[in-house]
């Protein structure tokens, strides 16, 4: 607990109503969408501009209290956990839209918009700002750029990485930084926005991010199919990029995933069906048109069971039902619900879900699977109960094996929801001591004293690693 | 059902299913539909805040503090966060269940849970009581007294709880309970008898609406049955935590109606039929399922029912008017009914209905709310004008008696050119004489 005059110091410099110390408050600001995680901070602090926020980190400073930057807490990992408590950082109530340049196709905003607002705000426009992580509704700009937020759209049109043009902030230290700007070709020194990307809030704390904006695709075409066996999915999808078709969506659910949202919405789905897989082309009329061709030809090539083209947005928001329905349908089966975001090169896909199969039989647990076939980034989800222990331990034991054989395939460990707490231990099984010593040095450079986020991405030399993460190193 | 699990902090009485608090994951999806969310930027005052906030109190983790009591009658229990959530987690439900909670470790001080237990177990079961409470406003209106005060602008100088409670009152003509023909037969080629479920409110405060209700159904071809031995639905009550007397006036409405013999129980109040349609969880444990299910199976809004037994459209006349619709909480959150009320409409000739934005986001009346957060009910309601205001259109039609107070207080306050109107009161205008 802060002593009141911290907290009397604080209100007066943020703002009374900025400022939230009561039990009820740090209770809910311990947590994100990770399950199993949580941590309880000693005071949140929600700055409205920069004043505020350098009043803040000054206050962390004098304490030698821990910051934790966070935006809207959806995040996967863990990220946005106050793990050492200390302090919370809130960036939502920055959360201005400082301009549009229609000249250089740019939108600067503060880290606190939320990513759907941005959307909106360049379609009316006539712009397009792609990125569109599952949570777009709720998720700010500065978390999807902390966390290099994928979506649906990955991809053709890439991730958020793709889009940050500039980015500036304070380091814990109170120095302000700037990096990037709007300029197409930038090669001034290290990169430190490309950096700080993806950085977890570990490096700096973002405060505004300048996003490229590019024209929106004229016009879409959706197609669905069914495969009796996945493998056949896995095969469609390997041919549909083999000939150079680019889909803005493809999207894979496994038979577990098929029956879950058909127990859930009864729409009729085809319950002894192995897989379904969502695909939209998106463009210029023409190319659309033949690419939809193109599609389809492949589809009856590898002999899909059943093959479905929209003739209109009606029918195309119909077939993209399923897909929708997904997470929902899932999450009901049980209290708990672990969506890992498993990643393999796409020539890897079809064998990736045989193992994940394989394995959810030896550890006699219920995964469903959907997710970007496309970008090869799988989201197993597991359901079950985090009051079943015994349960729990194999669902991790499960991921455990898993991320072994995908590292083996050349995969990743984390696709798009971070390292954060969860993964600590398998982040160090893909790079091994050298690369996590080169990262911790970088760290080190931003945040000699390790106050920025403290916990997160690394496992913490000399403490047993299952005391550190929900799974441990071996799961 | 799930093995029973200890209550923590809670009282077990009545204490919210730890299942359903368990079931929330988190994903914070519902931060972007809570109203008071929006307004604060308060996790705790956040669907996933308030869940989790139960959560601490049913794992031992939190007593069940004035703040967690504040938090459960902060919320709107306006189910926006229901639809939203992937995982089936109804909050609103949860903060009902704490309401009650708060009634055992933050009792009312006694004045006030004497008008507390007065109102929700002695007035609010008693229709006669009831309307006989609505006399001295009735008077106040019959004697010019309402146009005094507000033509010499008087309710400047009331407090503002009543300021604003003499300001929402519409001209109260008398109850349509005691009005209203017991049987009312279908006109035309018969399609089935109805009950009707008279609403406390529709029949006290817009009974020309219910009238126009009942006068639709048999102009469709229904014989249109209102008990008068009807009982407040029990909304209020479960919006207030009081949830036993709830179950009486359920277990009453239950049997009057299935002595009934309807093939369905129709309502024009969406709160009513909300209610009504929670019968069957409100009267879990040991009982009579058959027939509670067999209560619920009947019951339908006014919009569900015509949707689904099709609206018979020769005879109306066109009704040259563009229409915007406010959905009820209680209808599109609370019954999961958004299709059928535009059905209705867009079956009128005549009628354009032109969508205003989140047509889905609440109107700050929330039952007791309006009136308890006036600042907050009043920020929410200006959000939902503004959208109003956004379509040009001649009329603002909803299907709510609570939702029709404030949004005609309001239009009335902003000076705005719509006239708020009953889905019922819509349709009613294209019936033939």
């Amino acid at each position: 607990m802060l002593n009141k005059t911290v907290i009397d110091h604080l209100r007066q410099k943020v703002g009374a109503g900025n400022v939230y110390h009561e039990r009820e408050d740090l209770l809910v600001y311990g947590y994100d969408a990770t399950p199993e995680i949580a941590g309880f901070p000693d005071v949140a602090v929600f700055p409205q501009n920069r004043e505020g926020l350098q009043a803040a980190l000054e206050v962390s400073r004098r304490e030698g209290l821990a910051v934790t930057p966070r935006g809207a807490a959806t995040g996967l990992s863990g990220g946005s956990t106050p793990f050492r408590g200390g302090m919370v950082l809130g960036l939502t109530r920055m959360n201005r839209i400082r301009e549009i340049d229609e000249e250089n196709l740019t939108m600067t905003a503060e880290a606190g918009v939320i990513t759907v607002d941005l959307f909106n705000a360049a379609a009316e426009k006539g712009l397009f700002y792609p990125p569109d992580p599952g949570s777009q509704n709720v998720s700010t700009l500065g978390g999807n750029v902390a966390e290099n937020a994928g979506g649906l759209r990955g991809l053709k049109y890439g991730v958020t990485r793709n889009y940050v043009m500039a980015l500036s902030g304070f380091l814990y230290d109170g120095t302000e930084f700037h990096a990037g700007n709007k300029c197409v070709k930038d090669v001034a020194g290290y990169s430190l926005r490309d950096l700080l990307v993806g950085s977890e809030g570990t490096l700096g704390i973002i405060t505004e991010v300048t996003v490229r904006l590019i024209n929106p695709p004229q016009d879409k075409r959706t197609l669905l199919a069914y495969f009796r066996d996945i493998r056949t999915a896995g095969e469609a999808v390997s041919k549909i990029i083999a000939a150079r078709i680019i889909p803005a969506t493809l999207e894979i659910m496994d038979k577990t995933t098929i029956n879950c949202v058909e127990d859930y919405a009864r729409i009729g789905l085809p319950r002894e069906m192995g897989a379904l897989l969502l695909i939209e082309v998106d463009g210029h009329p023409a190319v659309v048109a033949e690419e939809a061709e193109g599609v389809r030809k492949i589809l009856e090539e590898v002999r899909a069971d059943v093959i479905r083209q929209a003739a209109n947005t009606q029918e195309a928001l119909q077939l993209a039902a399923a897909r929708r329905t997904a997470l929902s349908a899932v999450a009901r089966v049980s209290p708990t619900t672990i969506l890992e975001d498993t990643t393999v090169p796409r020539s890897r896909l079809a064998e990736t879900f045989a193992e994940i199969e394989r394995l959810s039989e030896k550890y006699g647990i219920r995964v469903a699977t959907f997710g970007h076939a496309g970008d090869g980034n799988l989201h197993p989800t597991a359901v079950t109960d985090e009051r079943n222990l015994e349960e729990v331990a194999r669902v991790h034991a499960f991921f455990s094996d898993l991320y072994e054989k995908v590292l083996s395939m050349g995969g990743t460990v984390s696709g798009e929801h971070g390292i954060g707490i969860a993964k600590k231990g398998y982040l160090l099984r893909q790079f091994g001591e050298g690369g996590i010593g080169v990262m911790r040095r970088i760290k080190h450079a931003f945040d000699p004293d390790g106050r920025l986020n403290p916990g997160k991405i690394f496992l913490d030399e000399g403490v047993p690693a299952e005391m550190q993460t929900p799974g441990g190193t071996d799961g | 059902m799930a093995e029973p699990c200890p209550a923590g902090h809670f009282h077990p009485k009545d204490a919210p299913d730890y299942e359903s608090i368990l079931q929330c994951m988190r994903c914070g999806f519902c931060l972007a539909v809570c109203p008071t969310y929006a307004l604060t930027n308060r996790e705790r005052s956040s669907p996933r805040g308030r869940a989790a906030l139960a959560r601490a109190v049913a794992e031992g983790n939190l007593e069940f503090t004035a703040a967690v009591r504040d938090e459960s009658f902060f919320c709107l229990d306006c189910k926006a966060c229901s639809t939203a959530c992937p995982s089936g987690v109804r909050v609103g439900t949860i903060m009902e269940f704490c309401r009650s909670q708060a009634q055992v470790f933050h009792p009312p001080s006694l004045p006030a849970g004497m008008l507390r237990d007065f109102i929700l177990k002695r007035m609010l079961p008693s229709p006669a009581l009831l309307e006989t409470s609505m006399l001295p406003a009735r008077l106040y209106q019959r004697l010019g007294l309402q146009w005094v005060v507000r033509h010499l602008r008087i309710n400047r100088f009331l407090p503002p709880t009543l300021a604003k409670m003499e300001g929402i009152l519409p001209i109260l003509t008398p109850p349509l309970r005691l009005e209203i023909p017991e049987m009312i037969p279908a006109l035309g080629e018969k399609r089935g008898r109805v009950g009707f479920f008279l609403g406390c409110a529709m029949s006290l405060v817009f009974p020309e609406v219910s009238r126009q209700t009942a006068r639709i159904l048999s102009q469709q071809g229904f014989d249109v049955v209102t008990p008068r031995e009807v009982k407040c639905c029990g909304a209020p009550h479960l919006a207030e935590g009081e949830r036993e007397t709830a179950r009486r006036l359920a277990r009453i409405n239950i049997d009057l109606f299935l002595s009934l013999e309807v093939d369905f129980i129709v309502t024009d109040c969406a709160g009513c039929g909300c209610a009504l349609k929670e019968y069957e969880e409100l009267l879990e444990g040991p009982g009579d399922h058959e027939r509670v299910g067999r209560f619920r199976a009947k019951i339908r809004d006014i919009s569900e029912f015509l949707s689904e037994a099709g609206i018979r459209t020769e005879g109306l006349r066109p009704v040259p008017l563009t229409v915007t619709y406010h959905e009820p909480c209680h209808l599109v959150h609370g019954q999961g009914l958004s299709g059928p009320p535009r059905q209705v409409i867009r079956a009128i000739p005549g009628v354009e209905l032109r969508e205003m934005k989140e047509s889905n986001w609440c109107c700050g009346m929330a039952g007791s709310f309006a009136l308890k957060e006036l600042e907050t009910s009043r920020r929410i309601l200006e959000r939902k004008l503004a959208h109003v205001r956004a379509t040009g259109a001649d009329a603002l039609v909803t299907a709510n008696p609570g939702c029709h107070l404030q949004l005609a207080w309001g239009v009335r306050e902003l000076g705005m050119k719509q006239s708020v109107l009953h889905i019922v009161e819509l349709l009613g205008k294209a019936l033939p004489q």
